[in-house]
């Protein structure tokens, strides 16, 4: 494909948080003209860690890379006149502004649905803009709470290690991410019925979607706990030199992992002929697992597993990711130049054709685009 | 009308992540027709053992709103089948392994000859290119080849498996993707063949710690901890494994904080004053919290804190979820029927819409090929006796 799938539409973004900041960033590699609408001195995700050596935000590099920036302050008098000129030329407006405070802004449902019929006018905020706690407060942590999966981690290894510690997030901002995805997913979808509207879009219903297995398990009559919700062998594994996952669902999997192990005595056990069997004798199986695991190399091992049908993967660290064979091959990380140097952008995780979307490579400094406000705007004509 | 009625979708994707991305989809009211074989039904469909016990099938909440064939794909009439049926679609889904579609004479290409602007969507464990695209992979080995598994865990720990929500985040991305080729179809004529890696989708969930590490800035488990926030974590409360999870983002915060558990002078002592010194001493903020906490029941101390403007919310189990007022309020939580009469909670749409506030699901779990009539007779044009014919040849089975 030579062209992005989104080029063409404008999006206006009002962004403090992850979230709405995460939507416009798949909007913007997918093509969109992506329109940050800053307050001075920037976007609170400027400063977000974590920070590359020479102080500029990784976060924010990688969630606005390609962005333009316009300085649209609140407290500045031309505040509205200003989102008015934007937003009457935008197909999309991203807003996280606490509900609370938009009416005092211009920037509520009713007043732009009646400006800006056309607007798909998305709202991303940690739990919505209506319902009971539409005011509620909402960081990453919080997040990852309310939308069910915090409860039920650690599992497997990290669960048998440390039983009694208190339920653990996933790393970085993996609620908030969800949250972006899902609002720009339902922003598009507003799109294609051909006419504007409100699409209230938050981050707790987005975790609680993805987090879909253990509400129907609910319905099927259990709740869900982290220390029960393991598989009974495999999971995390300590090799000499790093950890690998390991997880065999069907019976041939078993079998490879069987020829790998060399564990005749196993194939010939009617008891481990089936899942529930073995899952029975998990611990029994994980131990000698583990015990072998430990004189053995990731990469052989990986190596070893894959070619009989065994599904395993090591844990890989970001240094890993970054020079990845599979990694390398699909082209997925862009070299960016930032005041820091040079550093790696990773690429969106879908493509529409053979090759990886270019990744945008402007990291605009606050006001960069002001032109686009006061008319002159020569890098949209270029763009 | 839902924003997407109108739209037509041939699924042929299994377990988890490629039926979540045509379910989120459906709810927006695609038509979502889903291709199924009784020769090997999908594992979800049926009685399967998780996690060592052998439960119920777990299929309904993906299979909501689909309609279901059956169609034998290593038949050459079902596979005539499935390529008439891509003829009346507009995107196509699946997610075999990369490969498994081309063999079967259903890739890109033969789709693309039947139905020359057809989106095509492939969900897969690593991509359909690479020298690791016959990768096997579930959704545990989708986190740990993408450093999200490595990243995650208590910082003296091990690095922590992920489940279903990385499936269904993968197909959450499809879903995205799906949609921004129809966008491109719609202003080119074109369609395409979408590609989603789901250990692609993992790794750009720690984007940011990618770029870091890139520039040599080292990120590596952190458990609870954020990088500047102080206090964040998990603190006790009176009711046993009730947990309750606050992070506070400034100093006017903790200042409130600090009165609301008793310890007003902690809001001002210098150890303490401000977000770097209290990030760096934080570990000694956790007893003091704990205490106060540890008395508290859950939700009405969540209420109290929020109320003070600091983001607090008590760690929810399933149980929590389905019967908060909140969720129900927003129609993320629905009751459907099932085709057997049960009544169950389910996950409703994934946004609200000023344009359509329908719920997301309106039937439940189809039956195996119960919408055959339909599919085959109106859409497709057979005739009965056709149909028949093909039944009888085990091409739809």
């Amino acid at each position: 494909m030579s062209d992005k799938p989104l080029t063409g539409l404008r999006v206006i973004e009002r962004a403090s948080g992850v979230a709405a900041a995460q939507a416009g960033r798949l909007m913007c590699q997918m093509g969109a003209e992506v329109i940050m609408a800053e307050p001075t001195g920037g976007t609170p995700i400027r400063e977000e860690p974590p920070l590359l050596p020479g102080g500029q935000s990784a976060l924010f590099t990688y969630l606005s890379a390609g962005k333009c920036s316009v300085i649209c302050d609140p407290s500045n008098p031309g505040f509205r006149e200003d989102m008015e000129k934007l937003l009457a030329e935008a197909d999309i407006f991203i807003d996280d502004t606490p509900v609370a405070d938009r009416a005092g802004l211009g920037l509520d449902e009713a007043r732009i649905a009646k400006a800006h019929p056309d607007l798909v006018h998305l709202s991303v905020l940690p739990y919505g803009a209506y319902g009971p706690k539409a005011g509620w407060k909402g960081e990453e942590l919080n997040l990852i709470h309310a939308g069910g999966e915090g409860f039920l981690l650690p599992n497997g290894l990290s669960a048998d290690l440390f039983p009694d510690r208190p339920p653990l997030k996933i790393a970085g901002h993996f609620a908030e991410m969800q949250g972006g995805t899902t609002a720009a997913m339902a922003a598009l979808a507003a799109l294609w019925a051909g006419k504007g509207q409100f699409v209230d879009a938050s981050v707790q219903d987005a975790n609680v979607a993805v987090g879909a297995f253990g509400i129907q398990r609910f319905g099927d009559g259990s709740v869900e706990h982290r220390l029960t919700r393991s598989f009974k062998f495999g999971g995390v594994i300590e090799c000499a030199d790093g950890y690998v996952e390991l997880l065999t669902l069907e019976s041939r999997q078993w079998e490879g992992l069987l020829d790998l192990l060399g564990a005749d005595d196993w194939a010939q056990d009617p008891g481990l002929a089936d899942e529930v069997g073995r899952s029975a004798r998990g611990g029994e199986i994980n131990e000698r697992i583990r015990s072998w695991a430990r004189h053995q190399k990731v990469e052989d091992l990986v190596s070893k597993a894959q070619t009989r049908g065994v599904p395993m993967a090591r844990y890989n660290a970001p240094e890993h990711v970054l020079t990845g064979l599979q990694e390398t091959a699909r082209g997925i990380f862009a070299t960016l130049e930032t005041p820091d140097g040079p550093v790696k952008v990773q690429s969106l995780p879908f493509r529409f054709g053979p090759d990886a979307l270019p990744v945008s490579e402007t990291i605009a400094s606050p006001g960069a685009d002001q032109s686009i406000l006061t008319g002159d705007n020569d890098r949209r004509a270029s763009a | 009308m839902k924003p997407l009625a109108g739209l037509r979708i041939a699924d042929f994707t299994v377990h988890a992540a490629g039926p979540f991305c045509t379910h989120m989809l459906s709810q927006m009211g695609a038509e979502v027709i889903k291709v199924e074989t009784a020769l090997r039904p999908d594992i979800f469909r049926k009685p399967h053992a998780v996690y060592g016990r052998q439960g119920p099938a777990t299929f309904d909440q993906v299979s909501s709103n689909k309609l279901s064939v059956r169609l034998n794909l290593k038949h050459p009439d079902g596979v005539a089948l499935a390529k008439k049926l891509v003829t009346i679609a507009d995107v196509a889904a699946e997610s075999f392994r990369a490969g498994v579609m081309a063999r079967l004479g259903l890739g890109y290409e033969a789709l693309h000859q039947a139905k020359p602007d057809i989106v095509m969507v492939s969900v897969s464990s690593s991509g359909q290119t690479g020298p690791e695209s016959h990768f096997a992979g579930y959704a545990p080995l989708f986190g740990a080849w993408g450093g999200l598994g490595y990243l995650s865990g208590h910082a003296d720990g091990p690095p922590v498996e992920m489940r279903h929500v990385m499936d269904h985040s993968v197909g959450m991305h499809a879903a995205l993707a799906t949609l921004a080729a129809l966008h491109r179809r719609r202003r080119t004529g074109l369609g395409c063949h979408v590609d989603v890696a789901a250990r692609e989708v993992a790794s750009s969930l720690v984007g940011d710690a990618l770029t870091a590490a890139s520039a040599s800035v080292t990120v590596g488990r952190m458990g609870n901890d954020d990088m500047t926030r102080a206090p964040h974590g998990l603190f006790p409360t009176a009711d046993a494994d009730r947990w309750l999870s606050i992070a506070v983002s400034g100093d006017e915060e903790w200042q409130k904080l600090a009165g609301i558990i008793g310890q007003p002078h902690l809001g001002h002592d210098p150890r303490y004053a401000t977000q770097p010194c209290r990030h760096e001493n934080r570990r000694d903020l956790d007893d003091p919290i704990a205490a106060w906490t540890g008395a508290q029941k859950g939700e009405t101390t969540a209420e109290l804190l929020q109320a003070a403007g600091i983001a607090a919310h008590l760690s929810w189990a399933a149980s929590d979820i389905v019967s908060d007022p909140h969720m129900r309020a927003r129609g993320s939580i629905i009751e459907v029927t099932e085709t057997n009469g049960h009544l169950r909670a389910a996950v409703g749409r994934p946004a609200r819409f000023a344009g359509d506030d329908a719920p997301g699901i309106t039937r439940g779990t189809p039956a195996l090929g119960g919408d055959e009539a339909y599919v085959y007779g109106e859409l497709l044009g057979l005739s009965r006796a056709r149909i028949n014919a093909l039944i009888d040849d085990k091409a739809i089975y």
